[in-house]
């Protein structure tokens, strides 16, 4: 029995299994690991712990008592605490007053703004951080913030600290600075749970990680001991056989994009590479690597991208998204509701959103022109909605995206972005749209296909272009294999 | 027959309808009689042409004003500064028009008309380019426009009355073949307007662009739509409206003072909300604002054809837009209730 346990804890969200059954325990003063792909349950079973999520089945056991959480501040009341992916904070307050937002010391009615200074300042010092309490939070760069978070954690008297993904938005510097406290939080006795898929960080401060696959475990085991490909290994874990899905055999036609060193300061170095007509380019990368920034800024909607873009041959300039439709471009976003659709207009208004003016006389919509135009994508799309006059608000997540792709098939783009496509997606809809990504290949369109599902990637993707922290670091021919594309990704050797 | 009208004018529409209509038979069947004088019959207070026609004539300057506004309100915006437009608008024309006394009729109002509509386009301008080049929200550069149109209104005419040429009343107060005493012409304006918004709104390209921008800015830049232009558009169409009204306004009542439509934007915001726009954006209609502009009127008259107490005028039209809009989200959320049920 561990110091903190869960037991066949099970956790269902819409369409997904995020866990099944999954036991681990965690011993007093040891730094634990959850590691898998993303989408693997490691992030869920973290905010199961830090009383985030409520699990369907299963218990958590912490010093032998079974507890059940309702909410982050039962978590916290028994003394486990979160140090969030997204920062979770009143920006527009001190520090000393984030520090202090559960409970504000009080002289009689007033705020007691002395005692909120000296308490923040005894829990900034007791981790080192040179911070100064009366500082709006929102004006702290993201790592000094991070470090208030763990304060305020430590000060609220936890006993476990679970780090969720703590790096993705550190620089080199400050990733290997919060190691180094974390190490130093271990000496004096703290428990940390680190939820990451970075290699290097498990092995600089992990004793013990536990490998989740498709919310299932796979294994918990001693890090003393274990290479990195035996790792790297239990987190693929498929048969490898099994991605090796039939690729259409399509001709690779023309040339119909380059790019020449296109770069985005503090977003990506700068990236060069090809798409023909008929290829489907994966981009490969763990979450912010880079890739979703890469579209945008092919796609017009990053003002401080830099660096060259042709378009079959000839040197063009996109500077915003009436630029890149111009030059045949289209952009399936990662983020549906927000990017893709305006949920308050019909399936047929959204369809037609970008192509209005194919569908005008002098500016007046021709309702048959626009009907039948609508009519035609969301048939090939097979949307599954009573009719192309239902709101889109209406329609479940995979018929949505099939509306965003609709949108840009009625568009007839050359060159189509496609960011995430399947995220949220049921698994028949999965199947369709991986059937129209193919075909729009093999009609002599290019796809750019950024995807966190590596099978997804693989059994789709003509070539892979790997990036990893901003930079792209590798460029592979079709079927990689699962195992050399994670190395490349996760930056193992 | 329930479902031909309310696709005609929509469901929130087709009731505003049924509650003006029950306002006007209970008023008809409440109000006492009195003896016209022009053709000498005995007429009900409420049912008979000149009471029905001055309603629609209070009715006109509000509603006139209303689908400018919900052309703005669509795209999430919004314009307190219309009735300042109003104002400065009435004003200057005014001002040109005294210059010009022996100009030939028919100039003096295409001058005027030219000249109303073209300040209300201009002050539209202005809100728009500075709403979408300075990032500021339209409520707050509004309210700054709002005093400084009227302020510029106010130093131009030293605060004094101006007359308008008779050639402006005229022409507002013709009566199109009617009795001598009608005067339709603000009506009929009203309609041309209220027409040509909603065909604008529902048929046109940029109509839906607005609907887009309003719905979703973040979908519709993604999905190529000029949002600058599109945002500085609305505003521009409010100021016309305002133009529009004010020639009539200022036509018909004979003179223009900088202390015209004073408070107008929150009555013009007030109708367009009743009639169905989401201050939220992507939603609104240009014929629910008219109906909407009218409902606050015909409640004004009710008040008056039925004896009741004045003083509670305010408080009676505060309840109905609260209650209204209350009423229009309470059925969107059944309607999306009834579409999530459908689909499990």
């Amino acid at each position: 029995m561990g110091f903190l346990s869960v037991r066949n804890l099970s956790k269902r969200f819409p369409g997904v299994q995020a866990l099944a059954g999954v036991s681990v325990d965690i011993e007093q003063g040891s730094c634990h690991a959850l590691m898998g792909e993303n989408g693997a349950g490691k992030s869920t079973l973290g905010k199961i712990l830090a009383g985030i999520y409520q699990p369907e089945e299963g218990e958590i056991l912490f010093q032998d008592h079974v507890i059940h959480f309702q909410g982050p501040q039962d978590a916290v009341s028994v003394g486990i605490s979160m140090v969030h992916q997204e920062l979770l904070f009143a920006e527009n307050m001190t520090v000393a007053e984030n520090l202090c937002l559960g409970d504000m010391p009080r002289k009689g009615l007033w705020l007691d703004r002395k005692e909120m200074i000296r308490r923040a300042t005894q829990w900034l010092e007791s981790i080192g951080a040179a911070i100064d309490p009366q500082q709006i939070l929102g004006e702290l760069p993201i790592s000094k913030q991070q470090l208030v978070q763990i304060a305020g954690g430590i000060g609220r008297g936890a006993k476990v600290l679970i780090f969720d993904e703590p790096t993705s938005s550190l620089s080199q510097a400050e990733a290997l600075k919060l190691l180094d406290l974390i190490r130093d939080l271990k000496k004096k006795g703290l428990t940390c749970i680190y939820v990451s898929h970075r290699l290097e960080e498990i092995f600089a401060i992990c004793d013990k990680v536990t490998v989740l696959r498709d919310g299932k475990l796979v294994d918990t085991v001693k890090i003393d001991g274990l290479s990195r490909d035996e790792l790297v290994r239990m987190m693929i874990g498929r048969e490898l056989a099994a991605s090796l899905e039939e690729h259409a055999t399509t001709k690779i036609g023309e040339e119909l994009l380059r790019v020449e060193n296109l770069a985005s300061p503090g977003k990506f170095q700068p990236v060069s590479f090809t798409l023909h007509a008929g290829e489907i380019l994966g981009l490969a990368g763990l979450v912010g690597a880079g890739r979703t920034e890469i579209v945008e800024a092919l796609f017009g909607l990053d003002p401080d991208a830099t660096g060259k873009m042709f378009v079959r041959g000839k040197q063009v300039s996109v500077r915003n998204p009436i630029e890149a439709m111009q030059r045949g471009f289209g952009l399936v976003p990662e983020d549906r509701k927000h990017h893709g659709l305006v949920l308050s207009m019909t399936a047929k208004e959204n369809v037609s959103l970008p192509v209005l003016d194919k569908v005008a006389t002098a500016g007046w919509i021709q309702n048959q022109r626009e009907r039948s135009l609508a009519q035609v994508f969301f048939d090939r799309m097979r949307v599954k909605a009573p009719t192309i006059d239902s709101k889109s608000a209406g329609l479940s997540g995979g018929n949505q995206q099939k509306l965003v792709l609709a949108k840009w098939l009625a568009a007839d783009t050359d060159v189509l972005l496609v960011d995430e496509p399947t995220r949220g997606v049921d698994v028949g809809a999965k199947a369709e749209i991986h059937n129209l990504i193919r075909g729009l290949a093999n009609e002599g369109n290019g796809v750019l296909l950024v995807s966190s599902e590596l099978p997804e990637l693989l059994s789709l993707a003509t070539r892979l272009i790997v990036m990893r922290e901003g930079s792209m670091v590798g460029e592979l021919p079709a079927n990689p294999g699962e195992e050399s594309v994670m190395r490349l990704m996760a930056g193992v050797q | 027959m329930r479902s031909r009208a309310s696709s005609f004018f929509g469901v929130q529409q087709f009731g505003l309808v049924l509650i003006i209509l029950l306002l006007g038979v209970v008023m008809t069947i409440k109000a006492p009689s009195h003896l016209d004088r022009v053709s000498g019959h005995v007429v009900n207070n409420f049912l008979n042409p000149s009471t029905l026609i001055q309603v629609a004539t209070d009715t006109s300057f509000f509603a006139i004003m209303a689908v400018g506004m919900t052309m703005v309100i669509i795209s999430a915006g919004i314009d307190l500064s219309i009735g300042s437009i109003y104002a400065l608008a009435a004003v200057l024309m005014s001002m040109q028009l005294h210059q010009m006394p022996n100009a030939s009729p028919v100039v003096q109002v295409l001058v005027g008309i030219a000249l109303s509509c073209g300040i209300g386009l201009v002050s539209g301008l202005i809100n728009g380019v500075m709403v979408c080049r300075l990032g500021v929200h339209p409520f707050i550069i509004t309210l700054g426009t709002m005093w400084v149109f009227r302020g510029i209104a106010f130093v131009e005419t030293h605060a004094m009355s101006i007359l308008v040429p008779e050639s402006l009343t005229h022409f507002a107060k013709a009566n199109l073949g009617m009795r001598r005493d009608l005067y339709p012409v603000p009506m009929v304006v009203m309609l041309v307007v209220a027409t040509v918004g909603a065909l604008f709104l529902r048929s046109t390209t940029w109509g839906r662009r607005i609907f887009a921008v309003g719905g979703n800015i973040e979908a519709a830049k993604y999905s190529g739509l000029p949002i600058n232009r599109i945002l500085t558009s609305v505003y521009v169409f409010a100021g016309l409206s305002a133009g529009i009204a004010a020639f009539v306004g200022t036509s018909f009542y004979g003179s223009a003072s900088s202390g015209d439509a004073q408070g107008y934007e929150l009555y013009v915001i007030a109708s367009a909300v009743v009639g169905g726009a989401s201050l939220n954006g992507g939603k609104g209609s240009a014929v629910g604002a008219v109906l909407g502009a009218l409902l606050i009127v015909m409640i004004r008259q009710a008040i008056r054809t039925l004896n009741l107490d004045q003083n509670y005028e305010w408080i009676i039209i505060g309840i109905a837009i609260v209650v209204s809009v209350v009423l229009d989200r309470w059925s969107t959320v059944q309607a999306e209730r009834r579409l999530v049920r459908a689909r499990q």
